[in-house]
């Protein structure tokens, strides 16, 4: 129909008809589509790589934020609820001796000379804060839970953040004034759930966080027998300190040599020996 | 009918240089977002404005990785030297503890110049051996198994409860047990290193990858060696 109507048009006006054939047969149908074709791949190219790289970032972002750095030293600064103490490490006791700590469970202080055996280990009864504290002082978290609150698949799932992961340990805590506490040196945040994600948080930010924790390097080994056997580790003691307890300023307690002294550690002066003594 | 047809015939003009110019136009387009998705992946790696390997990469993942994996063959060597009576035993013990500690500490060495936590942050192991991520192209992955998220568990790797057991045995029994336990680390963590020796850029991680891989075999002979002696049979892989 429209053919027809064309034809009888096209004496009319011979020169547009003809013009208009010309342009329709150069006009590169191909290229236009082809073109078309590529622009359409290409933004689809760039839009998903836009859109992976987008959510990969986002992902790492979210890791880094809980991985600490030079610009992001103590990430947990950003978790609510976490209480920080600075004390002073390298304070020893015997294994005779008690603490008398200021915190329950204790994050810092003085502790045992032998440290509990932190690689990745749950320990069924609760062990002597004494060693547990040395283990925080090695770059260790310790994850500690009431045992009246949380067992069964409660526990289960604390025992499957720890188990086998070197640098943590799980303890019961008899007494504990929350369901769950998690300790790192000088850091503890208390919390009412097994699933609180802040338990992960407080994980990411600090389990040997260089910059948290004194000794860098130092072992989560276990001493074995007569030192601390994880097999049958030294008991929790449920009873308060006596008087006779070292107290948190690490007085009756032995200095590691090299470490940080705190104030109140040393009752007399040292004393200087005439043999000692440099002359001049 | 008469409208319609002028219509038409308007709709249709001969836009030869018009065609040309959207072609050239739609071309330059696909090029630059072509060039800006390349941009995008070619950028990431060093996006962080210095060349240290970023997290994800061979370096970083071999680094975080084997020195988990070394540390437990240290906790194993550590024990064993400690309560063992047997001499052989304890000159084994010795060499590893005292070279896979030394590895250690290169490794942790590099990730606390590069920025990077010891451990994989997301508690995953093997995640960079399943091949490039963003700045590798789609298609080019590389012949491997491992999940990209990667896994729970390293080949090699004792569980806690195998070291409770070392722990509680004495003697020939404990001899065994750690020559058994040590053969199936050692043989558990070469596939790490050879991933790292075949696909690192990084000199430094290379060579101790190939060395690790070198050392290793040698001292799976031995084990097996020491094992043959004592008639003790190999674990299945874990």
């Amino acid at each position: 129909m429209a053919g027809g109507r064309k034809t009888t048009k096209g004496g009319k006006s011979a020169r547009s008809a003809q013009a208009a054939l010309v342009a329709g047969k150069g006009k590169p149908w191909g290229t236009i589509i082809a073109v078309v074709v590529l622009v359409v791949l290409a933004a689809g190219v760039f839009g998903y790589t836009y859109v992976q790289l987008n959510a990969k970032h986002e992902q790492e972002a979210a890791l880094a934020q809980w991985t600490p750095s030079d610009t992001n030293k103590d990430p947990s600064d950003k978790i609510t609820g976490v209480v920080k103490k600075d004390y002073p490490s390298g304070l020893h006791v015997q294994p005779t001796q008690r603490v008398a700590y200021d915190q329950a469970p204790p994050f810092g202080g003085p502790h045992d000379g032998f440290w509990a055996d932190c690689m990745g280990i749950v320990y069924p009864k609760a062990v002597r804060s004494e060693n547990m504290v040395h283990a925080l002082e090695h770059g260790s978290v310790w994850i500690a839970y009431n045992p009246d609150e949380v067992s069964g698949s409660q526990l289960d799932v604390l025992k499957q953040k720890v188990n086998g992961k070197q640098f943590l340990m799980l303890s019961p805590y008899p007494g504990l004034d929350h369901p769950v506490s998690v300790q790192s040196w000088g850091h503890q945040l208390k919390v009412d759930d097994v699933n609180d994600p802040r338990i992960d948080e407080f994980v990411k930010s600090l389990l040997r966080n260089q910059y948290t924790y004194p000794e860098v390097g130092a072992s989560c080994d276990a001493l074995g027998s007569g030192q601390f056997d994880p097999a049958n580790p030294p008991a929790f003691d449920p009873s308060k300190p006596g008087p006779d307890a070292v107290p948190m300023s690490g007085q009756g307690a032995t200095n590691n040599g090299d470490q940080r002294q705190p104030s109140g550690a040393m009752t007399t002066p040292p004393v200087v020996t005439s043999t000692t003594k440099p002359n001049g | 009918m008469q409208i319609t047809e002028d219509e038409t015939e308007e709709l249709a003009p001969p836009v030869g240089p018009g065609t040309r110019v959207l072609v050239m136009t739609a071309a330059a387009v696909a090029i630059l977002l072509l060039g800006a998705a390349v941009g995008l992946l070619v950028r990431l790696p060093g996006a962080d404005t210095t060349n240290n390997p970023g997290t994800g990469s061979v370096e970083v993942g071999f680094a975080q990785d084997m020195s988990v994996h070394h540390l437990q063959a240290v906790t194993l060597a550590n024990w064993a030297r400690e309560h063992t009576a047997d001499p052989a035993i304890r000159q084994l013990a010795f060499d590893i503890q005292s070279t896979q500690l030394e590895q250690v500490g290169r490794m942790k060495g590099w990730l606390m110049l590069w920025g990077q936590p010891e451990q994989p942050p997301t508690g995953k192991y093997m995640a960079w051996m399943a091949g490039p991520d963003s700045h590798g192209m789609a298609g080019m992955t590389m012949a491997s198994a491992m999940p990209s998220g990667g896994v729970d568990h390293m080949p090699g790797y004792a569980s806690a409860e195998e070291i409770s057991k070392l722990q509680s045995l004495s003697g020939a029994a404990l001899d065994s047990y750690f020559l058994q336990l040590m053969l199936r680390h050692h043989e558990g963590g070469a596939p790490m290193a050879q991933f790292a020796a075949d696909h690192s850029g990084v000199p430094a991680v290379r060579v101790l990858a190939q060395n690790i891989l070198a050392s290793q075999a040698a001292e799976v002979k031995t084990l097996k060696e020491l094992m043959t002696a004592r008639g003790v049979e190999a674990l299945p892989g874990n």
